[in-house]
């Protein structure tokens, strides 16, 4: 019965992980502007990586079973830095450090997370209908 | 000469009984039903504990709540083939002319 559903699977961590870029992509747009952390400083853009998930089976094989979020980085891209004396952040010299976000980049990332995640639901949905034109034969 | 009809053997009847007994061991069909509508009330049973996680926000993916429920459906639909496929095969050995 597993093996019939490992396609589903698949595709279900596929989404998990596309579901979880999005979640960090939008941590970075709406701190697009913040200029204080806990850490001190502006703050820094954060990116996801990856990583392959393979379930070692009792023959010593290894099958493949999806996708999952390896680390989320730190970008140590510089801050952007703006002229703007009269803002409490702003250092001797009158500019502020805004974070390195750049929000068309986070847009175009926003496109492809959603792009992954209607894949990963069309690759749900055609082993279904694969499923359920098996089903179909006994008919 | 006509041959003298032996009485039956209890002990041949049992010999019998152990054979078919010997042959269906492990791939009984009973059994194999029996497993397979196990397997597809433990899918729903996961279907609706994954519907109250996400109720009580255990887990945010609405997609999981979904696979889940398909999951359940799928198998219910192959059970319910399988089911009916046996039931006309019974229906034909029934209707048959003896």
């Amino acid at each position: 019965m597993d093996s019939l559903f490992r396609t589903i699977n698949v595709a279900s961590s596929g989404m998990t992980a596309e579901r979880f870029r999005l979640d960090v992509i939008s941590q970075n747009l709406s701190n697009a502007d913040t200029t204080k952390t806990e850490n001190g400083g502006p703050y820094v853009r954060k990116g996801v990586t990856f990583q392959e998930v393979l379930n070692n089976t009792l023959s010593g094989t290894s099958q493949f079973s999806g996708v999952k979020v390896n680390e989320i980085f730190e970008d140590d891209a510089p801050f952007r830095l703006e002229y703007d004396p009269s803002h409490p952040e702003a250092n001797e010299e009158g500019y502020v450090e805004y974070p390195n976000v750049n929000v068309l980049n986070e847009m175009i990332d926003m496109i492809t997370a959603q792009r992954a995640y209607d894949l990963n639901a069309s690759v749900i949905s055609t082993a279904k209908n694969m499923y359920n034109s098996a089903l179909n034969i006994g008919k | 000469m006509i041959e003298r009809i032996n009485r039956i053997d209890s002990s041949l009847i049992q010999k019998n009984q152990n054979n078919t007994e010997k042959n269906t061991n492990g791939l009984n069909f009973q059994n194999m039903l029996k497993d397979a509508i196990n397997e597809v009330n433990n899918l729903q049973n996961n279907a609706n504990e994954e519907v109250v996680n996400y109720v009580v926000g255990k887990t945010t993916d609405v997609h999981q709540v979904i696979v889940a429920a398909e999951k359940a459906s799928l198998s219910l639909r192959l059970t319910t083939e399988v089911t009916n496929k046996i039931v006309e095969a019974y229906k034909e050995i029934m209707r048959m002319q003896l």
